[in-house]
């Protein structure tokens, strides 16, 4: 069920984008192969990279738009996710320890560097 | 970032002080790495990032946790930098004005302690963002709608507090706050307003109290840390009506300021109406490299495909009518007929109930896709707002976009400017986009900002809210009587903090202990 709604995000109009990944965020606990890592990820990183997001456009501007949805890449390792979040890259601001607690993190880069997810 | 201390302090001294931090938070809430300190840094920084670097994090997770870490922050003299969320993106973000200052983190605080559907208001906390207040809202189908800036990602306090605002009725947020409570710099516990009373149930319905009303005391000031704040929110209304226009020269924007004036002042437009140009478009779905290779600022031929390619004039504006249909309608009619007196100009109007599943209703819902104007340039952008408050009077409005303009067009720097009409005054969103990786562009926007706030200042103008880096020439900007204002702003300063612990210099007031560093980089 929730791959069916996250599908019918991509064709809400932007600005519904980031509200959508919100609310999916609450309530994705239990449908996924790595649900707190989907469900952290959807609510910290959501507003800006899902579907129509300003990430996911930015990323398709320079890495070309199979590079773009960082959900649907297979070429993410936890290590690189970890220090992106930390570090920040381009124009991407950082996120603290404070915001996003290592241990949520770990959960979000093991999701995103998962081979399927 | 290696590690940067405030001045006159040792590292010995930071470190015994954020150890007593810890005894307070637990160590996990100490953030002291240098990538922890990465992490509150200025990711748009019109310059040096160390200009404001942080020496560590604190992350209280309630109330008399802040107040412990202000009594302890006394103790060791160690000067504290307050956030909610650190999203002031093009302000500064979440950095400090001076270098060395451990940065208040309240993102931990984030409980929604109430929202009333029946007064309409809430109780919040310094850490809810305005998704969560959204997200709070949407599933109790409360029939309330916020009024959320164009970066959604950051607090819903932090942005009253730093007079943040939107085009909806509701959009001025500072004047929306009823009620806070304040740890004030000793560490002292306030409520302001009614709710000072124990037992106190007005807090959030009355915003005077009883003498003298402090809540705007703590706006856009160093006075106080808000742990709790009560804000008004705006009743979903029955129905809207959107009448949008888009105007093809840029003189355009006198007229249209003396006919929306009057109309805002006598209530049938309820909220600030922004008027912007054709950059906006640009900017938030494509990089100037699709548009222009030179260094220079985009040319008039450039400027006139951009419109074409967006459909859009050289200025854009939508006048929202929310509440009852029937008053919807009425004043409309009364909107064409002021519109019709100077412009055969249509609007394109829209319509929406509640009734209607979908449609244009203009309810609000976060988003963080204006952000997206960083990447013009490519590179790792960022960008500053020049936004000096103006008159409602076209011919000076007109003037100062002249003036503007022209100083754009000699930096090189793409003029991109939003005027945001609300009755009594204009607020001038000047936006400045760069490249960060391009130190000269970086400096020519420098050049450029210091310009305007000299030149501005001249003509009678100053900002009403300014980047860090600026704090400190805005604030001189307001000099009547050999700088009165800051001599009494800085007069409570020291009453209340007389350590100097609490955020200094920002907004350009700065403790008498840390005084010798007004104007530092």
């Amino acid at each position: 069920m929730m791959r069916r709604r996250v599908t019918g995000a991509t064709r809400m109009p932007i600005f519904a984008v980031a509200l959508l990944a919100f609310s999916l965020g609450a309530d994705a606990a239990d449908t996924s192969p790595s649900p707190a890592g989907q469900a952290l990820f959807r609510r910290h990183c959501g507003p800006c990279h899902l579907q129509g997001g300003t990430g996911t456009f930015m990323l398709g501007r320079r890495l070309g738009e199979q590079n773009a949805l960082l959900e649907s890449r297979t070429n993410l390792d936890d290590a690189y996710v970890r220090a992106v979040v930390r570090g920040g890259i381009q124009s991407m601001p950082r996120l603290s320890r404070a915001e996003l607690p290592d241990a949520d993190l770990a959960r979000i880069a093991q999701y995103l560097a998962a081979p399927q997810h | 970032m290696k590690l940067i201390l405030p001045p006159g302090l040792s590292e010995r001294a930071l470190n015994r002080a954020l150890d007593a931090f810890a005894s307070v938070t637990g160590r996990e809430w100490v953030l002291r790495s240098d990538e922890d300190r990465d992490t509150y840094l200025d990711v748009y920084a019109p310059g040096n990032e160390a200009s404001h670097a942080p020496a560590a994090a604190v992350a209280p997770a309630s109330t008399e946790e802040v107040q412990a870490i202000l009594r302890l922050t006394n103790e060791h003299r160690i000067p504290l930098w307050p956030i909610s969320r650190g999203k002031n993106y093009g302000y500064g973000g979440a950095a400090p004005r001076m270098p060395g200052c451990v940065v208040l983190d309240l993102s931990r605080m984030k409980r929604i302690l109430e929202v009333n559907e029946r007064h309409g208001y809430c109780v919040v906390e310094p850490g809810v963002g305005f998704y969560d207040l959204h997200e709070y809202v949407q599933s109790r189908k409360l029939p309330l709608w916020l009024s959320i800036p164009g970066n959604g990602w950051g607090s819903v306090v932090g942005n009253a507090l730093e007079r943040g605002f939107s085009s909806q009725p509701y959009g001025d947020h500072a004047a929306q706050i009823c009620g806070m409570e304040v740890a004030l710099p000793s560490g002292k516990l306030v409520r302001t307003g009614m709710g000072a009373m124990t037992n106190g149930v007005s807090g959030p319905l009355f915003r005077h109290g009883f003498g003298p009303s402090w809540d705007q005391m703590f706006v856009q000031s160093n006075y106080g840390v808000v742990t709790k704040m009560g804000l008004w929110l705006m009743p979903a209304p029955e129905a809207t009506l959107s009448m949008s226009m888009k105007l093809p020269q840029p003189e355009d924007l006198g007229w249209l300021v003396d006919v929306v004036t009057p109309l805002r002042i006598r209530g049938i437009v309820n909220h600030n109406v922004s008027v912007q140009a054709y950059m906006g478009s640009a900017t938030m779905s494509s990089q100037r490299s699709d548009w222009y290779q030179g260094e220079d600022h985009i040319p008039d031929s450039v400027v006139r495909g951009i419109m074409a390619r967006h459909n859009v004039g050289w200025w854009n504006f939508t006048i929202r009518l929310y509440g009852d249909p029937e008053v919807n309608e009425a004043n409309a009619r009364v909107i064409q007929k002021a519109f019709a007196a100077r412009t055969d100009l249509p609007f394109t109007i829209t319509r929406w109930t509640r009734s209607d599943a979908t449609g244009n209703a203009g309810a609000p819902s976060p988003s963080v896709f204006p952000l997206q104007i960083v990447n013009w340039h490519g590179g790792r952008g960022g960008h500053i707002g020049f936004s000096p408050v103006l008159p409602p009077d076209g011919k000076l409005v007109v003037e100062q976009l002249q003036r503007t303009r022209q100083r754009f067009r000699e930096a090189g720097i793409d003029y991109s400017g939003t005027f945001y009409i609300s009755g009594r005054h204009v607020i001038n969103v000047n936006l400045m986009l760069y490249n960060r990786d391009n130190a000269a562009m970086t400096q020519r926007v420098r050049a450029l900002f210091a310009t305007l706030v000299k030149e501005s200042a001249a003509a009678g103008y100053a900002e009403y809210r300014t980047h860090l880096s600026y704090m400190d020439e805005v604030a001189a900007t307001f000099d009547f009587n050999d700088h009165a204002l800051r001599q009494l702003n800085e007069t409570v300063k020291d009453a209340l903090d007389p350590n100097g612990i609490l955020a200094p210099g920002r907004n350009g007031i700065w403790p008498a202990r840390y005084r010798s560093q007004r104007n530092s980089a």
